[in-house]
């Protein structure tokens, strides 16, 4: 996603993937490797994964509950982590709250729901109206029962057709979810596989 | 009125129009004014050459709407508004982006956010809108600003500043740029003698500026704050009751007599096939007061089946307390009305399970797999609906 991100007295655009979130450049501290097959626990939360191919965490975080990693660079594939998001917050940092407010999660929502909260945040942060929910199904998701739905969208200015799959599950009220989204040609075809590898590996607690 | 984000790249297109000129001949003939205003300046031919560069890139983007039968109708409104000479070397695009927004660049490129569609409610509306655009350009508003503006400030830094590449993007620096009163006024009489020229009812202008005034109002008292003064497309078209009277007066003083032309079904007719995709973007924008107040004022001669059912939508989305029971009302009362989309009964479905009502509601849900077989979310909706169909 492209966001415009406040910076001193104008605004610059960055473009992230998904990683779109991520806000400006102090935060963006490098990587940090994510070992094949060592469980990894996600940031102030009780979400494990144990990669089974080597990931980049990123350095900057998207928002209290979500960080993103990546294969070959933000944008090009997004791994983003949502992980233990209460009721009454948001999907990730707010861009705008003022003017552009997000919506929140909340902790009676049906699948169907969640996807369109992670639709309209999408679309809201990224200032796009070409964003798709494009398939939704129940899946397991750290052993809960939980769902898996497909989207695809474009950012303005930017243009590249993206893709992306989303799986994840309500535990104890509150949402976790993994997300991978990347560019239709090529990219999202190439790891989607290793995504879904991944989110098997998920335990909550 | 013209828009933000663009507003920088009229300014900056307002500076080059005679580059324009050789690039397009036809364009140049068309419109003659554009050619005594080459670039004066190196910074010019720069900033010109930019302009150029946003369109060429607007022209392959994926936001833009190439419907030809939406495209032809739009440019016949403005074509008749302004003239048939005036408005032949103008490029009209259409994009995808829910908000009210319009504008033209100096070298005759028009860009039409589909918000735009969603508010106005007649083809006079439309044509009140893009005859004050037109104004502006025909005027050279924004080479004037260019040049205040350069004068004020270093030119390299301003140019750092505009979002070239953002030409379709939301606004971001409408703050800083503006047009003068002087200008908003002189557009505002421009689309009112434009309007009265063609036989398009002038009290347009003074309407849907007032609608969304009102807008404005509702999207910030939901907010619990004040109106925006900045930012948004209205940056440098900030509407206000003294302008509402103004054009009113005008609209007013216009001899009687004379075509007074709305065109209200011949609009509502181009606009069906985009309304329901129009309508759907504005609600997810999480915009509950201004969503509101625009399908009231779209429901202003009742509510049909289809503006019941967005009115479901929009309350089951935001999800407040009572907004489920509402929404069921409503989708219930879209279904009685008729000619609504499947996607009402998945609605009166979700909208139950969420307030409680889990047969119903259930039964809602295997009512749109029945009407919607192949839907894309059969899957999930199946299972919610506790049978496997």
């Amino acid at each position: 996603m492209k966001l415009g991100v406040k910076h001193g007295a104008k605004r610059a655009t960055l473009i992230l993937g998904a990683a779109a979130l991520l806000t400006a450049a102090p935060a963006m501290a490098g990587f940090k490797l994510m070992q094949k097959g060592q469980p990894q626990l996600l940031r102030k939360s009780s979400l494990t994964v144990t990669p089974t191919i080597p990931w980049n965490r990123l350095g900057a975080r998207l928002g209290r509950n979500a960080e993103a990693w990546t294969l070959d660079g933000h944008s090009l594939n997004d791994l983003i982590f949502y992980t233990a998001i209460p009721a009454g917050k948001t999907l990730f940092r707010e861009v705008d709250k003022k003017n552009k407010p997000l919506p929140k999660f909340d902790s009676k929502m049906l699948a169907p729901d969640i996807a369109a909260l992670f639709e309209s945040s999408y679309r809201i942060a990224g200032s796009t109206s070409l964003f798709s929910i494009d398939s939704i199904e129940p899946a397991t998701f750290a052993g809960k029962p939980g769902f898996r739905f497909a989207y695809s969208f474009t950012v303005q200015n930017e243009e590249v057709r993206r893709a992306g799959e989303a799986t994840g599950a309500v535990i104890n009220g509150q949402l976790y979810m993994i997300t991978f989204e990347a560019p239709k040609i090529h990219y999202f075809d190439r790891n989607v596989e290793d995504y879904r590898a991944l989110v098997a590996t998920a335990k909550v607690g | 009125m013209r828009l933000t984000a663009i507003l920088a790249a009229s300014l900056l297109a307002s500076a080059a129009p005679a580059l324009a000129a050789q690039a397009d001949p036809a364009t140049a003939q068309a419109d003659p004014a554009a050619v005594q205003h080459g670039p004066q300046d190196a910074d010019e031919r720069g900033l010109w050459m930019q302009v150029e560069d946003a369109e060429r890139r607007l022209k392959g983007s994926n936001f833009v709407i190439r419907d030809p039968a939406l495209n032809a109708y739009v440019r016949g409104v403005f074509c008749r508004a302004v003239g048939e000479a005036e408005c032949a070397g103008v490029r009209i695009y259409i994009t995808r982006t829910p908000f009210f927004n319009a504008n033209m660049a100096p070298n005759g490129m028009m860009q039409i956010w589909s918000g735009l569609f969603l508010r106005a409610r007649d083809e006079a509306q439309l044509a009140a809108v893009l005859a004050h655009e037109y104004t502006h350009y025909r005027n050279r508003h924004s080479l004037r600003l260019f040049r205040n503006i350069k004068d004020k400030t270093n030119a390299i830094a301003w140019l750092s500043f505009v979002p070239f590449g953002a030409i379709a993007q939301l606004g971001l620096i409408g703050s800083v740029f503006g047009f003068s009163r002087e200008m908003e006024r002189e557009a505002d009489t421009g689309s009112v003698k434009a309007l009265a020229a063609s036989g398009y009812d002038p009290a347009a202008a003074s309407q849907i500026w007032g609608q969304m005034l009102a807008e404005f109002d509702a999207t910030a008292a939901e907010r619990k704050r004040k109106r925006r003064k900045e930012g948004g497309m209205f940056a440098t078209h900030p509407p206000s009751i003294e302008r509402m009277q103004e054009l009113k007066a005008q609209a007013a003083a216009l001899p009687a007599g004379g075509e007074r032309r709305a065109g209200r079904a011949e609009y509502r007719a181009a606009l069906a096939p985009f309304w329901a995709d129009f309508i759907d973007d504005q609600i997810k924008l999480n915009d509950f007061g201004a969503t509101e107040l625009l399908l009231g004022q779209l429901a202003s001669e009742g509510w049909t089946g289809e503006l019941l059912f967005a009115r479901g939508e929009l309350y089951r989305s935001r999800g407040a307390a009572g907004d489920f029971e509402k929404a069921a009302g409503f989708y219930r009362d879209a279904i009685a009305a008729g000619a609504v989309p499947p996607e009402a009964h998945r609605g009166l479905g979700m909208a139950l399970l969420r307030a409680g009502a889990a047969s119903e509601g259930q039964a809602a849900l295997q009512e749109y797999l029945r009407l919607r077989p192949d839907a894309r979310d059969k899957a999930m909706i199946a299972t919610l609906a506790g049978g496997q169909s």
